[in-house]
C-alpha cells in the first residue's frame, strides 16, 4: 500500500470520515437518500480492510467488517484507491471502466452522493488531520 | 453474403415502383453498414442539386450489419439524406423493433425517392414491397397511426410513421417507430412527408440471421450480453433511465439552463432527475429488441394540468430540453411535452432549443408580440408550449408556428436582427442537452467537427470526457480533464473514426461502451465475415468520417463551417465551469493538422483519401 502502513489504518481514516459526515446536515441528508447497505471492500489490502455504512431507514451507522445482512452495494477496491475517491482524486467513472473499482449491485443510490464528493473531500481533509494522519493528505 | 442480406428495396414514388437491388461486398467491408453505407450509396447516386424536401431527394433508410441479432443495443439503424433543417449531409439514428424485422424481412435498406401522387404508405413483408394508399391516415397524430397500422398489418408488423409535423414539412419533424423510438434530428419526418409518404411497415415470418460463424459469434453474443447487462451504466439506466444521473451533471455544469446562460440550478437538479421521475410517474421500463438495460420509460402522470395517459415517458434530452433549458423544473410537464411531440413528430431537443432561444429573444426583445400573434414567451411557461406552441409548430400554424418551425437557425437567419447571438449550434442544428463548458471542451469541437451539426452522439467524445472509455489498443489509456483542451484533439480523432464505426454498426452507445475494440473486430467478423484485422475497422471508421465530409463540401461546407456558437463556448457565468475558457480555436487547428484536413476547403488532402483506398473520391474533389 502506498499511503497506510497496514490495513488497519485506512478503516480508521474511513470510519471518521463517515463520523464527520453524520454530523454535517446536508451530507447526512444525503446519506439518507442513499437508503441502502453499503460494503466497501478493500480486503484485497488484508481480511479485516473493510468497513459498511448503512444508510436505511432514515439513520446512518458505519462499522469496520463486512455487514451480517446481505449488502444492496459492494464496492470492491484498494484501500490506496479509496483514499484518492475519497479524497476526490479519483474519477469514479473512469475507476469503473478501468476495473480499479468493482461494483456489485445497485449503485443508484450513490449517484445521489456524486453531486457532493467535493464536500466529503473537505471533511476527509479535517479526519484525516485530527487523526495526525496529514501527511497522507492529498493536495 | 453473412449478417448483412445485400440487398435494398429501392423505392420510386413518382411510380408507385419498388425494386429490389443488391449492392457489392465491397461496400459492406468498406463502409460498415447503416450511416456509412447511406452516405456511399448517396456519393454514388444522390442528386446534390436536389433540394431535401424535393422530389429528386433521396431518404435512406439502412441496417447496420449486427440488426436481427439477439444481442444487447445493436437493434438501431440509421436514415439519411440532405436535411432540411440544415441543407447539408445528416443523419438521425432510431433504437426500437424496425431493424431486426427489416433484416429478417430480407432487407440491409430502403431507399426513398421521387413523390407519391397520392398519400401512401410502404409495406415490406418477406421480399415482397407494395405501396398503399393511405389517405384516411394524412393529418393523423403518431400514435393514432401506429395503431391502425398494427390492426391493419398484424401485431407482428414494425412501423415507422410521421405525425402533422411531417406532413406539413416541418424543418425538424421526426420518424417513429412503435410511438416511443424516434429518428429525432435533422428533419428527415419533413422528408417523408414531401414524398407524400405517411409510414412503412416491415413484417416478416421467420427472424432469420445469417452468421458467418455462428459457433464463435454465439459464444461472444452470450458474453458481451451478460457484460452489458451487469455494467454499473447498465444497472443504473435500467433503474432510473438516461436521466439517472442529471443530478450530478447538473453539480458539473453539464446541463443546460435558459438557453445556456446559466449551468447551475440545485433545486431544478432533483426535482427532474431521473430517481425522482421513477419515484413519480414510472409505470413500467420498456426497452429496445432483444435488449436487457431496457433504460425506455413508460410514465403516467394522473392529475394536473400536465396529466397523460400511460404511455411513452421522456428520456435526459427531452428532459432538459423541456425542463432546464425552458426554465422549468415541472418534471410532468416534460412528460406531456415529450408525448406531445411524439405524437405529432416533432424532434424533442430542436423543439425544446428552438423555444429556449425564442423565449431569450422575446426576453430582450429581438422578438416581439407583433412576431407571434401577441403569444407572450416567458421563461417556465409550459402550458403555452405545450397548448399552443408545439401544436402551432407541427400545423405550422399563426407566425410563431411558422417561425418556431423553421429552427432556430433558419428562424433567426428570418428575423435578420441581433437574435443569431443566442443561438446553440454547429452547422444549423441545435447542440444537445450536454454544455460543453461543463461537460467537456471536447464536446465543442466534436460538435463542431459533426458533419451533421452539434452532436453527442456522432462519436463518444461525451463518454471519453467523463472517463467511460478505455481503448489502449487504439492508444486511449490516458485520463481526460473535462474542463481542459489537453489532449482534446488526439482523442477527438479516434472519437471520430469509433463514432463511425457505432453509427454504421448502428450500436447503442450506452451498450457498446463494454465491447473492447478487439471484440468490436470479431463481431464483425463473426457475424458479417469481414475479415477484418484492427487497423482494417478503424480504417473503416476513419473512411466514413472522411466521405461524410466529402458529402457536406459537395454541399458547399467549407473549413469555416465547422464551429460552434459563442454561446457554448464563452465562460459560463456560474457553476463548476463559471470563468473557465475553452481554447476552441487550438483545438480545432491541432484537429485539422491531426485528421490532414485542409484548412481552407476542411477535407483530407488527396493521399489521405489514397491511402485510405479514396481514390475515386479524392479524384472527384480535388479535380
Amino acid at each position: 500500500m502506498e499511503y497506510w502502513k497496514d490495513q488497519h489504518e485506512p478503516i480508521i481514516a474511513f470510519l471518521k470520515l463517515f463520523d464527520k459526515a453524520k454530523q454535517d446536515q446536508e451530507l447526512f441528508e444525503g446519506l439518507k437518500k442513499v437508503n441502502q447497505l453499503i460494503w466497501f471492500d478493500y480486503t484485497e489490502d488484508g481480511p479485516d480492510c473493510s468497513f459498511y455504512v448503512d444508510c436505511r431507514n432514515g439513520q446512518v451507522t458505519s462499522q469496520q467488517g463486512k455487514p451480517s445482512e446481505e449488502p444492496d452495494l459492494v464496492m470492491s477496491l484498494s484501500a490506496d484507491d479509496a483514499h484518492r475517491s475519497w479524497s476526490n482524486k479519483l474519477n469514479p467513472v473512469m475507476a469503473i471502466t478501468r476495473k480499479k473499482i468493482r461494483v456489485k449491485g445497485s449503485a443508484t443510490g450513490l449517484l445521489k452522493l456524486a453531486p457532493k464528493l467535493k464536500k466529503v473531500a473537505l471533511i476527509y481533509e479535517q479526519a484525516l488531520n485530527e487523526l495526525n494522519f496529514s501527511e497522507k493528505i492529498l493536495k | 453474403m453473412f449478417g448483412n442480406t445485400g440487398k435494398i428495396v429501392w423505392v420510386d414514388l413518382d411510380e408507385s415502383a419498388a425494386q429490389i437491388r443488391t449492392l457489392p461486398d465491397s461496400y459492406y467491408t468498406r463502409f460498415i453498414g447503416g450511416a456509412g453505407l447511406a452516405a456511399k450509396i448517396f456519393w454514388d447516386f444522390g442528386d446534390f442539386h436536389a433540394a431535401p424536401l424535393s422530389p429528386q431527394a433521396l431518404l435512406i433508410f439502412m441496417n447496420g450489419p449486427f440488426a436481427g441479432l439477439k444481442l444487447s443495443g445493436c437493434s438501431r439503424s440509421a436514415v439519411a439524406g440532405r436535411s432540411p433543417l440544415t441543407g447539408h449531409w445528416g443523419d438521425s439514428s432510431c433504437g426500437g423493433h424496425f431493424a431486426p424485422e427489416l433484416r429478417y424481412a430480407g432487407f440491409d435498406g430502403i431507399v426513398l425517392e421521387g413523390k407519391s401522387k397520392f398519400p401512401c404508405v410502404l409495406f415490406v413483408e418477406d421480399g415482397l414491397v407494395q405501396i398503399l394508399p393511405a389517405g384516411d391516415m394524412w393529418g393523423a397524430g403518431v400514435f393514432d397511426t401506429t395503431d391502425t397500422l398494427r390492426k391493419q398489418f398484424g401485431k407482428k408488423s414494425r412501423s415507422l410513421v410521421i405525425g402533422p409535423a411531417g406532413e406539413n414539412l416541418v424543418n425538424y419533424a421526426c420518424i417513429i417507430n412503435e410511438g416511443h423510438h424516434a429518428f429525432g434530428r435533422a428533419g428527415y419526418g419533413a422528408v417523408m412527408g414531401s414524398k407524400n409518404l405517411k409510414a412503412i411497415i416491415v413484417k416478416s415470418s421467420e427472424p432469420r440471421y445469417l452468421a458467418a460463424d455462428p459457433e464463435s459469434l454465439d459464444a461472444l453474443r452470450r458474453e458481451l450480453d451478460s457484460r452489458i447487462r451487469n455494467s454499473v451504466t447498465s444497472q443504473v439506466f435500467h433503474e432510473n433511465g438516461t436521466a439517472a444521473n442529471l443530478e450530478g451533471a447538473v453539480h458539473m455544469g453539464d446541463v443546460p439552463i435558459r438557453n445556456f446562460t446559466s449551468s447551475f440550478w440545485e433545486e431544478m437538479a432533483e426535482a427532474l432527475t431521473g430517481s425522482t421521475l421513477s419515484e413519480s410517474y414510472l409505470t413500467n421500463k420498456g426497452a429496445c429488441a432483444f435488449c436487457k438495460i431496457a433504460c425506455k420509460r413508460v410514465v403516467e402522470v394522473k392529475e394536473g394540468p400536465f396529466a397523460i395517459p400511460k404511455g411513452p415517458g421522456p428520456e435526459y434530452e427531452t428532459i432538459a430540453a423541456f425542463g432546464s433549458m425552458l426554465g422549468s423544473m415541472d418534471l410532468a410537464a416534460t412528460c406531456k411535452a415529450g408525448r406531445l411531440c411524439n405524437d405529432l413528430g416533432i424532434d424533442t431537443i430542436t423543439a425544446g432549443s428552438t423555444i429556449a432561444w425564442g423565449m431569450e429573444a422575446y426576453e430582450k426583445s429581438a422578438i416581439c408580440a407583433n412576431d407571434t400573434d401577441g403569444i407572450v414567451l416567458t421563461w417556465g411557461d409550459l402550458d403555452t408550449v405545450v397548448k399552443t406552441i408545439l401544436p402551432d409548430i407541427a400545423y405550422k400554424k399563426g407566425k410563431l408556428g411558422k417561425l418556431l418551425g423553421l429552427g432556430s437557425f433558419q428562424a433567426s437567419a428570418t428575423l435578420a436582427n441581433d437574435s443569431w447571438q443566442w443561438l446553440t449550434i454547429s452547422k444549423g442544428m441545435e447542440a444537445p442537452m450536454h454544455d460543453p463548458r461543463g461537460g467537456g471542451h471536447g464536446l465543442a469541437l466534436t460538435y463542431a467537427i459533426s458533419h451533421r451539426g452539434a452532436c453527442h452522439t456522432a462519436n463518444p467524445m461525451l463518454f471519453m470526457e467523463m472517463g467511460a472509455c478505455y481503448y489502449p489498443e487504439i492508444g486511449f489509456e490516458y485520463e481526460l480533464e473535462p474542463m481542459s483542451s489537453e489532449n482534446k484533439p488526439e482523442s477527438a480523432l479516434l472519437a471520430v473514426q469509433i463514432g463511425a464505426i457505432e453509427n454504421s454498426s448502428c450500436f447503442c452507445q450506452f451498450a457498446d461502451r463494454e465491447i473492447t475494440i478487439p471484440e468490436w473486430v470479431q463481431l464483425f467478423n463473426y457475424s458479417a465475415g469481414y475479415g477484418w484485422g484492427l487497423e482494417d475497422m478503424m480504417s473503416a471508421g476513419l473512411r466514413v468520417f472522411y466521405l461524410q465530409r466529402l458529402l457536406n463540401y459537395r454541399f458547399g461546407l467549407r473549413a469555416s463551417d465547422d464551429d460552434i456558437s459563442s454561446r457554448l463556448i464563452e465562460p459560463a457565468v456560474d457553476g463548476a465551469p463559471e470563468g473557465i475558457e475553452i481554447d476552441f480555436n487550438s483545438m480545432k487547428r491541432r484537429f485539422y493538422e491531426l485528421a490532414n484536413l485542409d484548412e481552407t476547403l476542411g477535407i483530407p488532402d488527396h493521399r489521405t483519401l489514397e491511402s485510405l483506398g479514396m481514390n475515386d473520391e479524392a479524384n472527384l474533389v480535388w479535380s
